[in-house]
């Protein structure tokens, strides 16, 4: 055989593709679409790497390490810059005020200039946020004026939200956390991009789940008008093609629908890469810039897929006798045997036995053995789904006319039942054991918050310099705000800070109003000016010592930032003792409480923190409360407190997994509509003879519902078994406790069986018109 | 016109047409208990549309048909479907055994429809195989089997509800010769024992001339031949 046959014969087979009438182009452009998908997916998937490692360098290049004790000396190419994050509705904002100290300041990436004192640059979301009317209570928050917008290098994603805007006297500000001086923007030590490792898996899991669908489409895509090919077929084997050249015929039909599919999937890609763009999944968004695969496996995956259509097609036509007189006969198919079948989830999970327990923080998963795990695990499924139908369906009953019909036909082409079940098998598999993992990680996530969110639920953190009452009277004056008070910390010192070794006994100090201490613990009567020492707080050790009536002790506001400026305290007598309580935040507070009026004069004012309780009836009250803080104190911190952390984004991942896998029974429904539609239109003069002879039609349709529904059934059964399986195994991998989640198991089975009453109903009016008598006619 | 005193089933000027194309343009028909009366005509003269109007598969556009004195063209559906359940038998040239019935399973399927239970049904059918000579095909299914067995299954499936006619279209279209006589031997055999009518519809001479008497379709119209002698 020479390669010149093969390709005459490749093409001879693409231009009956073309050729072959409204059915033949129907073939050619569902596989384009089957394969095209398959591509996109693929191409989508080997570019997430690089997209990640390129949002990683991004994040890196644009670092402004502010975490310094040492405080660099002001020159021509410093920068003072403050990180004045916020949060608007559920979307974090990252803020930047930045002063430029020298002509050679250095630049951050995506600025082409610093703006002005009052101005600002935004990211392109946040510039439309802002001018859209979602934005009007941000508007009030960022009160700069837009200049300019950040490009591309300067952002880690499409949808970030991010200012960069003009302040002047920030250098006072400098405090080691929040604003720094600094000489260059990066990461003074980088790190290689390392994905987190249940990202890894989930990415993993999502693309086998994903692509098994697209494979179980082409297959459907591929027989998709056989009668019509078979006939040409042995029209071919008439005039003198051989056996092994009309399957070479077949094979050309398939890759030209492949190749065009290469063409859509190419398509798709482009257009799935600009839509990416516009998404934003677990907080992250990327530019289509970064979604670039890697061309080693874009050309794999141009190869590949095709290939895969190709082998799809001689696979279908296995078994099939194409014969001169246009009978083309299936072979009585060959037992299947358990042993092989069985190999396949065995190694899957022998390869994934080696990283049970690895956890999240430190698993290092080798990719490989993962992948190939699950991926074995998955086709595990495809591979033991037809021979569990084979076995099962062999040992059904008798029953109705309409039973009996579909049991027989199953039991004469298992194959292609499991084969049309298979997609729907492995993806319920897969989402059950993603919404597993999900579910056990959400609560590894999602810790019960220590905050009390009975007596506030927001807190914010005011810096040095911002009056406490001020603040405390504006926050409760704001619309949805119950109440409001204001806590600041302080240290006591036995001796200055400034001595040598420093204070030998030292204890804490909270400062607030009557109101406000007694948020802190019960206090038996209170009046401004009082002092009351805490007795027996957790590890406060050096208290009793200090809590003499008349020691002078050193009371520094400062928090450690400023300690030249601590004041001159003497115990006052009278002071009492009370037990040790928790503020809101839960942190329990020791040592001194002091009313405002024991504060001495000169103390320097406090870095407070004010705790709101709020009305949630009052739509946005939170960004009026922010919008609040951020006009009393531009370095404001507000945190939002939740009764569970994280659970609202988790919660979204899983309604977005519901609705993925949704999609994919759809797109599998579609396949299974396809297979039987074709099944129906080749038993036409079949179904108009029963009818002929007084079938009813209740019967058809009913054997139309049994044959989807009995492999249906032990698909969704076997799906369940290994999908319980695969979470099991994958929490176990992540070290999470093992809980099934019967909700979506429930959820997903529900669906699958949804599709099939879908596929059948929708399959009737077809099915009720090729039993018109029509289908008798031959003339 | 009244139908001929005794017939069992006659027609009346059916007209029936599929969209431009009249397949039927005045036809009529009729036939006694036991008669075998063939249906002649070329390709496309409206002999399967006669065929599939006698049998209430289809409507006529208009005409009458009564079977047993009673108004076929006018039924329900349901009624005509009951009808060729318990009273019709057929027989066509493809198609009409289901493939992933085994033989005395296709046979029995007539009676299970009617509600027979499975294992009375099947012993009738497996009498009724034994009379066309199939009995030993009973377990195999029929890709299993030649083109001429599996047409003598089809006649017994065709028999076995014990129909008061049936309709057979080119029954012997898919055979040679040999195999055609035999399956025409034992299907007016069976027929003429049971008392059936058979409505023969074929384009063979040869296949004509087992019946009484034949009629022929041109161009939607029918001739009877023994009226034109």
């Amino acid at each position: 055989m020479n390669l010149r046959q093969w390709a005459a014969d490749l093409r001879l087979g693409a231009k009956f593709a073309f050729t072959g009438g409204r059915e033949g182009w129907t073939r050619v452009l569902l596989t384009a679409v089957g394969v095209g998908l398959g591509v996109a997916l693929l191409l989508l998937t080997t570019a997430i790497p690089n997209a990640l490692t390129v949002r990683h360098q991004r994040d890196e290049a644009r670092s402004d390490y502010t975490y310094s004790q040492k405080v660099k000396p002001k020159a021509d190419d410093t920068l003072v810059i403050s990180d004045i994050d916020t949060t608007y509705g559920d979307k974090d904002i990252r803020g930047r005020l930045v002063e430029p100290e020298g002509p050679r300041a250095p630049l951050a990436p995506g600025l082409a200039k610093y703006p002005a004192p009052g101005d600002m640059v935004v990211s392109p979301a946040l510039k439309r946020l802002l001018d859209s009317g979602d934005g009007k209570l941000l508007r009030e928050r960022l009160p700069y004026r837009v200049v300019g917008t950040i490009g591309e290098s300067g952002l880690i994603g499409s949808q970030e939200l991010a200012y960069y805007a003009g302040a002047t006297d920030l250098a006072r500000h400098i405090n080691g956390w929040q604003t720094a001086r600094i000489s260059e923007y990066g990461t003074p030590n980088p790190t290689p991009s390392s994905p987190d490792p249940v990202l890894i898996l989930l990415v993993l899991v999502v693309f086998v789940v994903l692509l098994m669908p697209v494979a179980v489409f082409i297959t459907a895509a591929v027989r998709f008008g056989g009668e019509q090919r078979d006939r040409r077929l042995a029209a071919l084997r008439l005039v003198g093609s051989d056996s092994r050249m009309t399957r070479r015929i077949a094979a050309g039909e398939a890759l030209a629908g492949s190749l065009l599919g290469l063409v859509f999937g190419t398509v798709f890609f482009l257009l799935g890469r600009q839509a990416a763009g516009e998404l934003e999944i677990l907080d992250i968004s990327v530019f289509p810039s970064y979604l670039n695969p890697s061309p080693a496996l874009a050309v794999l995956v141009a190869v590949a897929v095709p290939a895969a259509a190709v082998l799809v097609t001689l696979l279908a036509l296995r078994g099939v006798v194409i014969e001169p007189l246009g009978v083309v006969r299936t072979a009585r198919p060959a037992r299947r045997r358990l042993w092989w079948r069985l190999l396949l989830p065995v190694i899957g999970l022998a390869l994934l036995s080696p990283m049970i327990g690895k956890g999240r923080s430190n698993g290092d998963f080798n990719q490989v053995l993962v992948s190939s795990g699950v991926i074995a695990l998955l086709v595990g499924v495809t591979a033991l789904l037809p021979w569990i139908v084979e076995a099962v369906v062999a040992r059904l009953g008798r029953g109705p006319v309409a039973w009996q019909l579909a049991v027989r036909r199953l039991q004469l082409s298992s194959g292609t039942a499991a084969r049309m079940v298979n997609g729907i098998a492995v993806a319920v598999a897969g989402a059950i054991a993603l919404q597993m993992l999900f579910a056990g990680v959400e609560g590894d996530y999602t810790k019960a918050s220590r905050n009390d969110l009975d007596r506030a639920q927001i807190q914010v953190q005011l810096s040095r310099g911002t009056g406490a009452d001020e603040a405390v009277a504006k926050l409760r004056a704001t619309r949805g705000v119950r109440a409001a008070v204001a806590l600041a910390d302080g240290n006591l010192g036995s001796t200055s800070n400034r001595s040598p070794d420093g204070p030998k006994l030292s204890s804490s100090a909270t400062i607030g109003d009557c109101a406000a201490l007694r948020q802190v613990t019960a206090l038996p009567s209170c009046r401004d000016g009082d002092v009351f020492v805490v007795t027996g707080a957790e590890y406060d050790t050096d208290t009793p010592a200090l809590a003499k009536p008349g020691k002078q002790l050193y009371l520094d506001t400062s928090q450690g930032m400023d300690t030249g400026r601590e004041v001159r305290w003497t115990v006052p007598r009278g002071i009492r003792k009370v037990a040790p309580g928790k503020d809101p935040s839960g942190m329990e507070h020791g040592g001194f409480l002091l009313t405002r009026g024991a504060v001495p004069a000169g103390a320097e004012q406090p870095a407070a923190q004010v705790y709101v309780s709020t009305d949630d009836d009052v739509a946005d009250v939170r960004e009026y409360v922010r919008n609040t803080a951020a006009s009393l104190d531009r370095f404001a911190n507000v945190t939002v407190w939740t009764r569970t952390e994280e659970s609202k984004k988790f919660a979204s991942i899983r309604t977005g997994l519901l609705v993925g896998a949704i999609c994919v029974l759809a797109l599998i429904g579609a396949s299974l509509l396809v297979s039987q539609l074709e099944q129906l239109r080749e038993r036409r003069k079949l179904l108009s003879a029963l009818v002929a002879f007084g079938t009813r039609r209740r019967t058809l349709s009913l054997s139309v519902l049994w044959q989807t529904a009995v492999p249906v059934a032990l698909g969704l059964l076997l799906a369940a078994a290994v999908g319980l399986t695969l979470g099991t195994v994958l929490l176990k991998m992540t070290a999470t406790t093992v809980a099934v989640d019967w909700a979506s198991v429930l959820t997903m089975t529900g669906i699958g069986a949804g599709i099939v009453l879908v596929v059948t109903l929708l399959s009737l009016p077809p099915l009720l018109r090729l039993m018109r008598p029509e289908g008798l006619r031959t003339e | 016109m009244t139908p001929p005193p005794g017939s069992l089933l006659a027609a009346e000027n059916l007209r029936k047409a599929y969209g431009p194309t009249t397949a039927l343009d005045g036809a009529e028909f009729s036939i006694h208990p036991g008669e075998v009366v063939a249906v002649m005509g070329p390709s496309g003269s409206g002999k399967s549309t006669l065929l599939h109007c006698l049998a209430g598969i289809v409507t006529p556009d208009s005409g009458s048909i009564t079977y047993d004195g009673r108004e076929l063209s006018t039924m329900s559906d349901a009624r005509r479907s009951a009808l060729r359940r318990s009273e019709f038998g057929f027989v066509f040239q493809f198609g009409q055994l289901v493939p992933e019935l085994t033989c005395v399973e296709n046979v029995a399927l007539p009676l299970r429809l009617n509600g027979t239970p499975r294992k009375e049904a099947e012993r009738t059918a497996l009498a009724w195989m034994a009379r066309l000579e199939v009995d030993d095909l009973a377990r195999k299914r029929p890709g299993e089997v030649s083109g001429g067995q599996g047409q003598r299954v089809a006649v017994a499936r065709s028999l076995v509800t014990g129909p008061r006619v049936l309709f057979a279209d080119e029954p012997t279209g898919a055979l040679d010769s040999l195999n055609g006589e035999r399956v025409m031997e034992l299907l007016t055999e069976a027929a003429r024992s049971a008392n059936a009518a058979v409505v023969l519809v074929t384009h063979e001479a040869r296949v004509a001339a087992w019946s009484d008497r034949e009629i022929v379709v041109r161009d939607g119209r029918s001739r009877d031949m023994e009226r034109l002698v």
